[in-house]
């Protein structure tokens, strides 16, 4: 119903605007500088013909953000040539979206309509058109879906897990031109988040350009040309690599971002630059994005804070931590830079997984005991943590969603976390492991309660792990820590190997009801606390263990029903018993979260906000803060 | 000479497929595959990937066939000139190190040159002046440049070229020269950024370079025919040229088989910190990540320019060295 009004709203507004702005947006107030040469050339229509009749208005006092003016090129640095994918993330682009306050509004939708959960209406903007000048309707749709998601050899690699309810594909309609509906028997409450995540579930392909690389458009000699002359093994491959949408490196592919990549890979530098068709303009008129061009450079992550401290990026979040703040500070005056701190996202920085499946029968019970878990939890020393590692910055807290979500609780986050050494020997007492002589417990076997606390993180983890193994001595459990390749880690993990292991905690810090919440249950075997109940979730129960934790087994129902639900209360609901459950229980230990992320821009570069939180998902890193609004003011 | 050459070339097939052997079992010897790094390394970004998507890739490459099968069509690919597909790059092996290999070439020529010239004139300074001051002086700083790690020394540099010079960080030329056509600026933003890298590489040959030409001189200057040539009165310097020196150059010509791969590999780790543009980097993150057929097709080059470069100067010596025969122990 939620859904349903913020819908309403959303319409209200476009409408408002749709009534008012044409006249504004067609008004004087200009095309951007760069374009005018091609537009006086005749390669591009004016702004008028190349927006959609009915754009998406990105109201900027609204925002807090100020108007901007057309003009220069954001330079940032990436890692690697496969992280252009950013660009996707960072441009964020979508059917519908989440805007600054997490909720979902149409974007590239004109509108979109949900009744019972389940039928899902999608109305497209009238006028708007792909990349390339071509028309962006409701064919694209189709295209997609017929030729793609239901093809045997293309749908194999396509992720389509949302598009699954109960095993079951939705039936796609094409209503009109601009009007597509996916209808499920079930409710499904995967999909619009799907459609708005950082990395889209994309249900539309350019069929226009998209039809030359398809068997069934394009004749076999001439596909086969392709296929030989691109070096690929089949037209599936050519296909696939054509259109990968995510990971921009096709430039001759049609999109719908607001800036297109030029350079095909392998290149040390990619240069992104405005997509003429884009649908958003600004309150004034002003078609976005602000900024022309952005220029990725691909250094190696070692010397990226290096760099940008010496003011070779204009925009620069990635691979900087807060270790590097001090450094980027001092260096950010003398080359005229900003350096703001934003949070970060995860649930806890770091978090301490027990392995509740693990191998070793004796531990295995002393894990699935809830006052062991507890009490590992009750004698860490979180403020010392907070102080030592993040100047006091972070919030202390379990590993649970961060308070700028609407779905936080005061008692999720202190639930076990108060600095309590004498309770939690005293649980510790309770359970029977009855202390030894040199101050290391006795298990029931009679061994001595040793952990190797294994993880595969970077010095900072490295560093809380040693104060850990000082934390737990006062509890009579002596840790060794030791440092493996993630890929090894986690395969000890599943095996039953591994007893604690360290680990960042939730992803979605920031989590929204509209969201799975599939990480507070056990559903894939990468979940270091009971890999083999998420393997037996994952692998529909083909391998694995099924749970058998009443309280797991709780969470698990909970996100069953989540997973059939049709409204936001109800999946609120649900969220709400499913924190408190994993909080309680203390299934994962957390210790701080929102630490501090800096982000380092130009000073001249307006409309970043001084604060916000640096995440995945669900904000895609400057996604939902609207990369297109940034501007260069004059000096 | 022709049957030398025969044989040798017969010899280097079987050494081929044992090093193609070895590559292909090493890489694949830690447990896992690309696709699990790759599936990891998503994850800890968040981002989740669909495990229907993993076999999909898999078997494109053709990962669900048994170790062997994929050993060979590896190989009968390389022989038809075809390297496999790097799946970090989602491109053609040939065109990943293609893209890279003209600049490693010039960063690695300009090295090589750079320490010989160096080496040379403090080497035959070292063994004609031999324990003077001089000697001891020029030695410690060679050895202090071997000695010194050479990313350590390369971050340094690298700040002090930005701090004072504002020389851009890492990388073979300043970023807005990238893909553009050559011109007088792109030049001198080449040279200005090649100077680091190449002191850098260079001061660890150096040493090595200057240490071994001087023990071979040393031994050279003492024989006789020295002493004779001096008691008659050639002069110094010829006397030092025209022969001791030629005949100390052999540990030279046998350099040769281990320049040849450097010159494609580059340095690795300097090329990491100083963020170059050359293969050598492509290679780690290649092993990293079990980016199989990148790596092994690479380290296939790499094997195969060795195999060729020993016999260059294998040649070499005996051409000039009349000393040497090639026929040596194999008809005893």
């Amino acid at each position: 119903m939620l859904i349903l009004n913020r819908f309403c709203l959303a319409i209200a507004m476009m409408l408002f605007f749709a009534g008012n702005l044409p006249k504004v947006w067609a008004a004087e107030l200009g095309e951007p500088p760069v374009l005018e040469a091609r537009i006086a050339a005749g390669e591009l229509p004016p702004m008028a013909q190349r927006l959609p009749d009915n754009p998406f208005v990105v109201d900027m006092p609204s925002l807090g953000k100020t108007h901007g003016k057309y003009g220069g090129t954001i330079r940032t640095l990436m890692a690697s040539s496969k992280d252009i994918r950013m660009m996707t993330v960072y441009g964020y682009s979508r059917l519908v979206g989440f805007d600054g306050e997490l909720n979902l509004v149409a974007d590239i939708l004109e509108s979109f309509e949900v009744s019972e959960g389940r039928i899902f209406t999608f109305k497209l903007r009238k006028n708007h058109k792909w990349s390339d000048g071509h028309p962006f309707t409701a064919e694209d749709f189709k295209f997609y879906w017929e030729d793609v998601a239901l093809h045997p050899e293309l749908s194999r690699s396509d992720d389509s897990t949302e598009m699954l309810v109960e095993g079951k594909l939705p039936t796609f309609e094409m209503i009109d031109d601009l009007t597509v509906r996916y209808t499920w028997e079930k409710p499904n409450p995967l999909f619009l988040g799907s459609l708005a995540a950082p990395r889209p579930n994309m249900i539309f392909a350019p069929a226009h350009y998209m039809k030359q690389f398809h068997e069934k458009y394009q004749d076999k000699a001439a596909l086969d040309k392709m296929v030989t002359e691109s070096g690929e093994r089949n037209w599936v491959s050519l296909f696939i690599n054509k259109g990968r949408h995510y990971r921009p490196e096709n430039p001759d592919l049609p999109r719908l971002d607001p800036w297109i990549n030029l350079t095909a890979p392998p290149a040390e530098q990619f240069t992104f630059t405005r997509n003429p068709y884009f649908h958003r303009v600004d309150d004034q008129g002003l078609q976005l994005p602000y900024v022309d061009a952005v220029v990725v450079g691909i250094s190696s992550a070692e010397i990226i804070p290096a760099k940008t401290g010496s003011g070779e990026a204009d925009l620069q979040a990635r691979y900087l931590r807060f270790s590097d703040y001090t450094f980027l500070k001092a260096s950010a005056k003398a080359h005229d830079m900003n350096v703001a701190l934003w949070q970060e996202g995860k649930g806890s920085q770091l978090a301490i997984f027990p392995n509740l499946n693990t191998s070793d029968e004796v531990w295995r019970g002393i894990f699935r005991d809830v006052r062991f878990r507890r009490a590992l939890s009750l004698s860490i020393d979180r403020e010392e943590l907070n102080q030592q590692f993040f100047f006091g910055l972070g919030n202390v807290s379990a590993n649970t969603v961060m308070p700028s979500s609407p779905l936080y609780e005061d008692e999720f986050a202190n639930a076990w976390i108060e600095y309590d050494v004498d309770d939690a020997n005293e649980m510790l007492d309770e359970m029977g492991l009855k202390m030894g002589p040199d101050g290391v417990r006795i298990l029931p076997d009679g061994r001595p309660a040793e952990i190797v606390m294994e993880g595969a993180g970077n010095s900072e983890e490295t560093d809380i792990a040693e104060l850990l193994k000082g934390y737990w001595k006062e509890i009579g459990i002596r840790i060794f820590n030791r440092n493996i390749p993630i890929e090894n880690l986690r395969r000890r993990n599943l095996s039953g190997e591994t007893l604690l292991t360290l680990g960042v905690g939730l992803d979605l810090g920031l989590a929204v009801a509209d969201l799975a919440p599939n990480e507070l249950a056990p559903t894939s075997q990468a979940q270091a606390n009971w890999p083999k109940w998420g393997n037996y979730f994952d692998s529909n129960k083909v391998s694995g263990e099924a749970p058998d934790l009443p309280e797991v087994t709780q969470l698990m129902d909970l996100f069953a029903q989540w997973s059939v639900s049709s409204s936001t209360e109800e999946r609120e609901e649900i969220w709400g018993t499913m924190l408190g459950i994993y909080t309680d229980q203390v299934f994962t230990i957390g210790i701080v979260n929102g630490v501090m992320q800096p982000i380092v821009y130009r000073s001249k570069l307006k409309n970043i906000p001084s604060e916000g939180v640096f995440t995945f998902a669900p904000t895609a890193y400057f996604g939902t803060y609207y990369m297109d609004s940034f501007y260069f003011a004059d000096e | 000479m022709i049957n030398y050459l025969f044989y040798r070339l017969l010899a280097a097939i079987p050494t081929l497929i044992l090093i193609s052997m070895l590559i292909f079992a090493v890489i694949e010897l830690p447990p896992g595959d690309y696709f699990e790094t790759f599936l990891a390394e998503q994850e800890a970004l968040g981002e989740s990937v669909d495990p229907k998507k993993i076999e999909y890739l898999k078997e494109t490459y053709g990962f669900d066939q048994p170790l062997p099968v994929r050993y060979v069509s590896w190989v009968a690919g390389m022989l038809q000139g075809d390297f496999g597909y790097s799946f970090e790059y989602e491109l053609p092996v040939n065109e990943v190190i293609g893209s890279r290999v003209y600049m490693t070439m010039l960063v690695s020529f300009i090295t090589i040159i750079f320490t010989w010239l160096i080496a040379f004139p403090i080497g035959i300074y070292s063994a004609t002046h031999k324990y003077s001051w001089s000697d001891y002086g020029l030695t410690f700083i060679g050895l202090l440049g071997l000695a010194t790690p050479n990313f350590l020394l390369a971050l340094i540099l690298m700040y002090f070229a930005n701090v004072w010079f504002g020389t851009s960080i890492g990388h073979l030329m300043d970023a807005r020269f990238i893909d553009q056509p050559i011109s007088w600026e792109k030049f001198k933003s080449i040279v200005e950024h090649l100077v680091i890298p190449v002191i850098v590489i260079g001061t660890a040959g150096t040493a090595a370079m200057i240490r071994r030409l001087r023990a071979n001189l040393l031994d050279e200057l003492q024989k006789q025919y020295v002493t004779t040539a001096r008691a008659k009165g050639v002069p110094p310097f010829k006397a030092l040229v025209k022969y001791p020196l030629r005949m100390s150059l052999n540990f030279f010509i046998s350099d040769i088989g281990s320049i040849l791969p450097s010159v494609i590999s580059g340095a690795e780790v300097v090329a990491i910190v100083l963020s170059l543009e050359t293969t050598g980097p492509l290679l780690i993150s290649a092993l990293k990540s079990q980016d199989m057929y990148l790596a092994g097709s690479f380290l296939m080059m790499l094997a195969v320019l060795t195999v060729i470069g020993v016999l260059i100067s294998d040649i070499a010596l005996a051409l000039l060295d009349p000393r040497i025969r090639l026929k040596g122990g194999r008809h005893r």
